[in-house]
């Protein structure tokens, strides 16, 4: 079967009392590369589940090549040409790429013995006809993630999909990597496949869309063109006009605060994923750590937050070492740390809003004596705190499980801000929020830095980064290739994202 | 701009260098046990003698071999010192590969220096030598249970599911596989019950785990209390009442002509009864089924990463449905096996045994081969217990029955460090 | 979406944990009940015969409800009180020991119950899962036994410092598997289980092979606990009502709980580390410090009921002290989780349980259905609790929040 026309008329799924997605129209011709835009919990996610048979729509109905189906299983998707990349792989680690690859569709020999030689063979087929290179036989943990994704692309591809979905596939790559995977899509919808490409990025949709299709709240709003301006889609997006700016105060930095020299961390594994890292923030400045995920930002910050050791170099907050220190003395020595991963790391989701407000401090004296808590003053508190940061929730007593994405992260920007602190590290401060949520979240970091506090950015957002810093470090394979001015063009911080330096020739 | 330093050294450990340490640290102390106790323990005139032909040499005796005499005091001299050179080489090189092993090696002379001390001419022990063959026929029952639960815990584990109640899976096994071996005479007949029974339970498991998503390791304690009081009630209602139905019979000893003759192995490996040959199989089979196989790969990925699994169409409750059955039939064989061992059934004479195979799964590191060396290992530990009793060794009965315990906690916690089970193992699988 | 706000009887007939609770109490009863009639051979022989006569099936209905109910009717007499006597206690005024033996012993019996249920729900709140608390307890006893029976002082020394020792020895064999798990990542449930059979190893030794041993014979059998260490009785020894000071431990234990998970700091760190140990690590709390102190404070309660068992009811220890069916630790889970951690629950749990077990112990003298019926009804119960939906289905109750039960002890490394 050869190109595919999708149709989907009407598609409706709730959750409950909530309706993800609500009579949506949608529809790619072969050889088109359709953009589904739509800002963090549009229910994109959510269609694309539908379409891959992961979810079953409570209305409407799907249609290839004009026939109606209905998928029960993925398995009835793939079969039917349709093949997704996931924005979080759907990868099983420790198995090589050729298992991965071939998974479901294993080839055998007598016995039941899985014939890895036609499997090899099979992957590198496809990796040369689309310019995919991968090694059948490496291990996927391995990989870097661009690798990773190249994996999941090809892996749609050998189950012989003519419609490939690709939901946010460029939240974890280089701006070069990005280049080079559009690059690829092309390729693909020359080569007469369909691609449905998910994304809230407007740069990368006026890139390499040929339709778009902009989703709000479950609902297709409007459709859009690549040549539609970056505000137009923007505003059709949230609903209302939207400032992509942030208002700044002047560049006025301070005594240093938090000063790194000459960090190294080692993983598990032994590999130094912070390799060599020197840099300071300073009071009144926000420096942002620029790069995309995977390079040792995350484990950057776990040291500074004290929750992973250091191998050799030092890291002061005021003067004071905290280099493999506890995450209770990082928090004391002045520290606010709003992690990567708010629902893992920052928040207890069984907990009232109020408890979680006071994660970090319940022993603090006004709210605990002499092992007891004092229940009203944590109460009074989290009244004070949800009225300050406008938190949505319908009680300070409810679980904070209970609270919008969006909310949640005000939860620990209010507890974090409220406490006494010097500087403010944030890590991937706005992933999954709301437009809305992302304004307040900027804002306050901004009011902080004009508060004369230090603050710390991890992003791989760059239009964030551009947006809030006073100074970039960018960093590459554990080390920071260079630290710019947010003056400086995409394409030179991409370049030092890629690790290519001034100093290297390559 | 900053320079880019190369990393000092990225080799792939093992075990971490803290760990090394720490077992280097007891491979000494070991050493030194061996040298105090065992070389200076003996007095310099004795002599310990090691055979290797079996004491019972019913179906027919192996190619004779001739004894060993040692004199005690160097022998385990010789011992000690090997070992403390082992453990200072760990402690000092800390190698980045094979730690295990060396601590495997010490282990053996340890045993080895037990052995001869504990028969040194001059000592309490009534006996003067020590048959090895008779030693390792005598563990390799209690190895043989030992593989048959660890190899249903990875089938069941693989897929995802914790399967605690291996124990429960022993006793419901060993319950009817007594009844029908009494009332029919025919172990083959109380295999399939037994691993019916087995099956019985692991659908249990399965049905509490996958449907409901109830906490395992809840599921499965609860299962082997409530397994281990119904066949308590069933043993004082129908057992003891009607004892014809549990007679205690055991099956005949299968010898394989002329590989039984081999000394030492041949009665080790080629003279056991159909359970032990059967367990040849089972190991053998489970090792190609899921690093072979199709179905050893999709198995391995629902236990890995079952939304990877189900996004290819893999159908993920059916496959732990399966696995988690088919694991409970291959403990309630193990059941069946033990009363092959033991004959009568007693209520609880399982004794924490599947425990001990579970422990010995996660030392294996959830591989087939890595288990049965586990279980080697724990089931010579346990042989030890009791059987070092009859040589009067100067600890009482009740210390030396804690010792396979001890054992077991202190691998558990010494020596397997940071593991890496199957990634969804445990984790209740939600889907749409 | 409804309406209005539900009814309190409609709240009551949904799935919410209260209603769960008793539920999976029921249905416990129903497996107990269907385990009696497929064992007793009378019963079984009525039902072969249901086709050979017009009323067979009633006839083995009634045989059934026979066996069934003389069995429960003797577990509630026996634990609880029996109408006859009772009645022939109130009219004439005389006979009240025999009346109220029954409630006495249940609450001789919860009182230990009721402490190390406490302590194992902690060890829950934690995310952590102590097995080990039956072995902790028998520790606990054994220690308590040496002191209260080895060493001579007066009572109002002797008694605190005999409960200590248990509490202390509890704490100590709590710690072994809180350490290892702290510093190696050893799986507290695979540690609890092993030292649970080198603890029935070491209470055979110590009352075979040490001075613990009753002197003048070669049983298994301790020294009697001095009576300056014996927990006084409410009333006159002369009766065979045996409820003791253990009831007024055990409330103070219960309200300690209570104290403890609710309003203190450390209570707080616990239940968050249970919750989501990332977030906890992260927000300042040390984990290692976490394990080590529930395994402590969960083995000390553990050691507190050994002791408060021995010393409220035989005063010495036998080779069969809380081993098997005897066991109190394994009814703590179930008590626990039917209460789902909240310490006035779970007193309330441990009377009914402690009920149970009186109770089965009649029934077993009176009916000869062995003891360990009541352990497979706890077991029931606890399946049934611990799956709240299977319960939800079984009545097909309407929607309502379920409380599932999800330890941290999933995964074997850490």
């Amino acid at each position: 079967m050869l190109f595919m026309r999708l149709e989907l008329k009407g598609i409706t799924k709730r959750f409950g009392s909530f309706t993800a997605n609500d009579a949506i129209d949608l529809v790619v011709e072969p050889g088109e590369i359709h953009c589904l835009l739509g800002e963090n919990g549009a229910g994109k996610s959510t269609l694309m589940n539908v379409l891959f048979g992961l979810y079953s729509a409570d209305g409407g109905e799907i249609l290839v090549n004009g026939e109606p189906v209905h998928f029960a299983t993925s398995g009835d998707a793939v079969r039917k040409g349709i093949g997704m990349v996931h924005q979080h792989f759907m990868l099983v680690p420790v198995f090589t790429v050729a298992e991965n690859v071939m998974l479901g569709f294993e080839p055998t020999k007598s016995f039941n013995r899985i014939d890895y030689e036609t499997a090899s063979a099979k992957i590198r087929k496809f990796s040369e006809e689309f310019g995919l290179e991968v090694n059948p036989d490496a291990v996927v943990e391995d990989l870097p993630v661009g690798i990773q994704q190249r994996v999941e692309i090809l892996k749609a591809l050998s189950q012989e999909a003519e419609l490939l979905i690709l939901d946010e596939p460029t939240a974890v790559l280089t701006p070069q990597e990005i280049e080079s995977l559009i690059k690829i899509m092309k390729g693909l919808a020359a080569s007469g496949k369909s691609i449905l490409f998910i994304s809230h990025k407007l740069k990368e949709v006026r890139a390499v869309a040929d339709k778009i299709t902009v989703i709000r709240l479950g609902k297709v709003v409007g459709t859009g063109l690549p040549t539609d301006s970056e505000e137009e889609l923007a505003s059709k997006m949230v609903g209302r006009s939207v400032n992509l700016q942030v208002e700044k105060g002047p560049h006025n930095p301070g005594a240093p605060v938090l000063e790194v020299k000459d960090l190294v961390v080692r993983d598990e594994r032994g590999v130094a994923v912070v390799n060599n890292i020197s840099f300071t923030v300073n009071r009144g400045e926000v420096l942002a750590v620029a790069g995309v995920q995977g390079n040792g930002q995350s484990e950057l910050v776990e040291a500074i937050a004290g929750l992973r050791g250091v191998e050799s170099g030092s890291i002061s907050i005021n003067g004071i070492r905290v280099d493999n220190a506890t995450p209770r003395e990082c928090l004391d020595a002045g520290l606010a740390h709003i992690p990567e991963d708010r629902q893992r790391d920052g928040l207890v989701l069984s907990l009232s809003v109020a408890d979680n407000l006071v994660l970090n401090t319940p022993r603090a004296p006004q709210f605990a004596g002499r092992g007891s808590r004092k229940l009203a003053a944590v109460k009074e508190n989290a009244d004070k705190l949800v009225k300050d940061f406008d938190i949505r929730t319908e009680s300070v007593n409810a679980p904070v499980g209970s609270l919008s994405g969006g909310n949640q992260q005000k939860v620990i920007v209010a507890r974090e801000l409220s406490r006494n602190v010097d500087v403010l590290i944030a890590a991937q401060p706005t992933r999954g929020l709301d437009v809305g949520s992302i304004e307040y979240v900027h804002k306050q970091f901004i009011r902080e830095r004009d508060n004369n506090k230090a603050v710390l950015l991890v992003s791989s957002e760059l239009d964030e980064v551009f947006a809030l810093a006073d100074r970039i470090a960018v960093m590459f394979q554990g080390t920071i290739t260079g630290i710019v001015s947010p003056q400086s063009t995409r394409e030179s911080i991409g370049l030092l994202m890629a690790g290519i330096t001034e100093q290297s020739n390559d | 701009m900053t320079t880019v330093t190369t990393p000092t050294e990225n080799v792939r450990r093992d075990t971490p260098v803290g760990r090394t340490r720490v077992i280097g640290g007891i491979m000494i102390a070991m050493a030194i046990f061996i040298l105090w106790i065992f070389a200076f323990g003996a007095s310099a005139k004795a002599t310990s003698i090691i055979t290797f032909n079996p004491l019972n040499t019913s179906g027919g005796a192996p190619w004779s071999l001739g004894n060993l005499t040692l004199p005690s005091r160097i022998s385990t001299l010789i011992l000690g010192l090997i070992a403390l050179g082992a453990g200072l080489e760990t402690m000092i090189r800390i190698p980045a590969r094979r730690v295990m092993a060396r601590f495997g090696f010490v282990s053996v002379l340890f045993l080895l220096g037990l052995f001869v001390w504990t028969v040194r001419s001059g000592g309490p022990s009534p006996t003067n030598f020590m048959d090895v063959t008779d030693v390792l026929v005598n563990a390799s029952g209690i190895t043989m249970v030992l593989i048959y639960g660890s190899m249903a815990g990875i089938m069941c584990e693989r897929a995802g599911v914790v399967n605690i109640a291996i124990e429960g899976q022993f006793l419901g096994g060993a319950f009817v596989g007594a009844i029908v071996a009494s009332s029919t005479n025919s172990f083959v007949l109380a295999t399939v019950a037994g691993a019916v029974v087995g099956a019985l339970l692991g659908w249990v498991l399965a049905f509490f785990a996958i449907r409901y998503r109830s906490d395992q390791v809840i599921v499965g304690v609860v299962l082997v209390t409530m397994i281990g009081s119904l066949t308590n009630f069933l043993n004082l209602t129908f057992l003891t009442p009607y004892q014809q139905y549990n007679t205690g019979v055991t099956p005949s000893s299968i010898p394989i002509p002329l590989l039984d003759k081999i000394p030492v192995v041949g009665p080790l490996l080629f003279n056991q009864n159909m359970f032990f040959y059967l367990m040849y199989l089972l190991v053998g089979a489970m090792s190609f089924g899921l690093f072979k196989t199709k179905w050893g790969l999709r198995v391995r990925a629902v236990g890995e990463h079952p939304q990877a699994a189900a996004s290819v169409g893999i159908r993920v409750k059916g496959v732990r449905y399966f696995n988690t059955i088919l694991g409970g039939a291959i403990g309630g064989v193990g059941g069946v096996a033990f009363i092959a061992l033991h004959g009568q059934f007693n209520p609880g004479f399982t004794s924490g045994l599947g425990y001990i195979a579970l422990a010995a799964l996660i030392f294996g590191r959830w591989r087939p081969s890595g288990a049965v060396v586990a279980s080697i290992i724990f089931g010579l530990t346990s042989m030890l217990a009791s059987g070092l009793q009859s040589f009067n060794v100067p600890v009482s009965s009740e210390i030396l029955g804690m010792f396979p315990y001890i054992i077991t906690i202190a691998v558990v916690s010494g020596l397997i460090g940071r593991v890496r089970a199957p990634a969804a193992d445990g984790i209740p699988y939600k889907q749409d | 979406m409804t309406d209005a706000k539900p009814t309190l009887w409609q709240r009551y007939l949904s799935a919410n944990p209260v209603t769960i609770s008793f539920l999976a109490i029921l249905l416990g009863f129903v497996v107990g009940a269907l385990v009696i009639i497929f064992s007793s051979a009378d019963v079984m022989h009525a039902w072969t015969q249901i086709f050979n006569s017009p009323g067979g099936i009633f006839h083995a209905l009634k045989v059934s409800l026979d066996n069934v109910g003389a069995a429960y009717r003797a577990m509630f007499t026996g634990s609880v009180v029996d109408p006859t006597i009772f009645w022939h206690a109130l009219t004439t005024g005389q006979g009240w020991n025999a009346a109220l033996t029954p409630l006495s012993e249940t609450l001789t019996y919860a009182a230990p119950l009721a402490i190390i249920s406490i302590g194992v729900a902690i060890s829950f709140e934690t995310g952590l899962f102590n097995i080990g608390a039956n072995g902790q307890a028998i520790l606990g006893g054994i220690a308590g036994t040496a002191f209260g029976s080895m060493i001579n002082l007066p009572m109002y020394i002797h008694l605190p410092l005999t409960l200590l020792c248990g509490v202390a020895a509890g704490a100590f064999f709590g710690l072994i598997p809180g350490v290892l798990k702290a510093l190696t990542g050893a799986h507290e449930v695979i540690v609890t289980l092993m030292l649970n059979y080198v603890v029935a190893f070491f209470l055979l030794y110590s009352l075979l092979s040490t001075p613990l041993q009753l002197p003048g014979q070669a049983n298994d059998l301790s020294r009697v606990i001095l009576p300056s260490a014996q927990l006084p009785t409410f009333f006159s020894t002369a009766t065979t009502l045996r409820v003791n000071w253990g009831i007024l431990i055990a409330i103070a234990v219960v309200a300690f709980g209570w104290w403890f998970l609710n309003r203190s700091t450390m209570g707080f760190d616990f239940r968050v580390t249970g919750a989501n140990p990332n977030a906890a690590r992260a927000s300042g709390i040390n984990p290692k410090k976490v394990i080590i102190y529930v395994f402590l404070i969960s083995g000390g309660l553990a050691g507190l009921a050994g002791v408060v068992q021995v010393d409220g009811t035989t005063h010495a220890l036998d080779g069969g002290f809380l081993i098997g069916s005897a066991g109190i630790g394994f009814t703590a889970i179930t008590v626990s989780l039917l209460g789902r951690n909240k310490p006035i629950n779970v007193f309330w749990g441990a009377i009914l349980f402690s009920a149970l077990g009186v109770g089965g112990r009649i029934m077993q003298a009176e009916t000869g259905i062995p003891l360990d019926l009541a352990t497979i009804i706890q077991s029931a119960v606890v399946l049934f609790v611990a799956t709240p939906v299977l319960v939800q289905e079984i009545f097909r109750l309407r929607e309502g929040n379920l409380h599932t039960i999800q330890l941290n002890t999933k995964g074997w490394g850490t």
